[in-house]
């Protein structure tokens, strides 16, 4: 009777689970810095900075009501939000994988790169169309 | 007794005799074992039938190449950027350093200014251009471009100045317009070019000591080009014939162009705080000489 118990919990917690999150795929950083922001706001307080290339795990969850330009993420312990348009299918080709050493020598300190993630959060970016 | 010890001696003998004879037949094999191994030219026929020699040949190129791909693959980790990825690398680098200072970590209302000027420049036929805009809360640099990596541009903007001035989304879309067209004459990669900057970008470093000062130099070059040097007499001429010329096509525009020159120079000569500015942008009063229709005499 108890292992029939135990048995049908799990099964439970097992379906509440997969329908309420759901992996949509490992995407990449793609700009030189980025963070995992709080909230799905641009200027809200970053949970970790991430380099160029870092893998993301973009999850669907029932429980997160974003709009279009967000990703709901994890990263590491970190759960939070990144703008879409920064994350890429294929992993990108980062100044710091091309040239490592140079990019070693900068010695950046953790300011700078918590600054430069904020950065592609503030620009306003755009391109116009093809002729 | 005698008798024993000659049976004796003479089994000794013979069992010595036994373990050299043995010992020397033993070894002349391993020889003739190794010969066999050594010498191809006994198999040589028998390899050749089968391939082996062609194979074995190839592995020891296959080799060959991937240990001179590993050994390039390591020299290559030594490389310094190209100069196009240095110069969009050294105008986040400043942006990065100076972020206190220009104040652009800050909230601030969406003024839809991505959509704006990208209409301004598709209106006048410039396509597929990457800009990024972006805006500082500071009314000590009021505006500035960058190159950034891959032909894109980085426009900078006070909101501070935009507030003060009152300016539209238009008035702005044709100030972003005037800075692209500084970037597109080169006039700011000219003025902070160095001379190590062409020297090492795209070089390697591989075994060397990497000269790092060549960052250095460059960051202080776009201090004096944005707050002291800014753009000469020529080159704002330059400028502003240009805009006249493509707003031209667009009276909408042009109009909308020759109010802005006027409102600056009415605004900049009484406002004290942006005094600099007239130093490093000469002048909205002799652009609006520049671009004034010709009074006809009758």
């Amino acid at each position: 009777m108890f292992l029939i118990l135990l048995l049908s919990s799990i099964l439970s917690f097992a379906e509440t689970t997969s329908t309420d999150e759901k992996v949509v795929g490992i995407f990449y950083m793609n700009p030189l810095f980025g963070h995992v922001h709080q909230y799905s706001v641009r200027t809200s307080a970053s949970l970790t900075t991430i380099q160029c290339a870092h893998p993301v795990k973009v999850i669907e969850s029932s429980k997160v009501s974003i709009s279009n330009e967000w990703a709901y993420v994890q990263v590491a312990d970190y759960r939070g939000f990144v703008m879409k348009q920064f994350l890429s299918e294929t992993k990108p080709d980062c100044i710091q994988g091309k040239y490592p050493k140079f990019f070693d020598m900068l010695n950046m300190d953790l300011s700078e790169l918590y600054y430069w993630g904020r950065l592609y959060d503030h620009y306003v970016q755009g391109e116009t169309r093809v002729q | 007794m005698t008798i024993m010890f000659r049976a004796k001696l003479a089994f000794s003998s013979f069992v010595l005799l036994f373990t050299i004879s043995a010992l020397s037949q033993t070894s002349k094999l391993q020889e003739e074992k190794e010969l066999e191994v050594v010498n191809f030219k006994s198999i040589k026929k028998v390899l050749q039938q089968d391939g082996l020699s062609q194979s074995a040949k190839m592995k020891t190129k296959q080799v060959a190449v991937l240990k001179i791909e590993q050994t390039n693959l390591e020299v290559n980790r030594f490389n310094y950027p190209k100069e196009d990825e240095l110069w969009g690398f050294v105008s986040e680098y400043w942006l990065v350093k100076n972020a206190q200072l220009l104040g652009w970590d800050f909230e601030k209302p969406d003024y839809g200014l991505e959509a704006s000027f990208r209409k301004t420049l598709e209106s006048l036929g410039f396509y597929q251009k990457k800009f990024k805009i972006l805006l500082v809360n500071t009314p000590t640099l009021v505006r500035a471009s960058f190159p950034g990596s891959e032909g894109e541009m980085i426009l900078l903007l006070s909101v501070p100045f935009i507030r003060s001035l009152d300016l539209s989304k238009l008035e702005i879309s044709l100030l972003l317009l005037e800075d692209y067209f500084r970037l597109e004459g080169g006039y700011f990669k000219k003025a902070v070019s160095t001379e190590k900057l062409k020297r090492l970008a795209g070089t390697n470093f591989y075994g060397k000591k990497p000269d790092m000062s060549m960052i250095e130099e460059l960051l202080n070059k776009y201090d004096t080009q944005i707050n002291q040097k800014g753009y000469s007499f020529q080159q704002q001429f330059e400028t502003t014939k240009k805009m006249d010329s493509f707003l031209k096509s667009s009276p909408e525009l042009w109009n909308a162009y020759f109010h802005l020159l006027g409102k600056l120079q009415s605004f900049l000569k009484v406002n004290v705080q942006y005094k600099d500015y007239l130093k490093l942008y000469p002048s909205p009063e002799m652009q609006l000489k520049w671009i004034s229709p010709e009074e006809k005499i009758l």
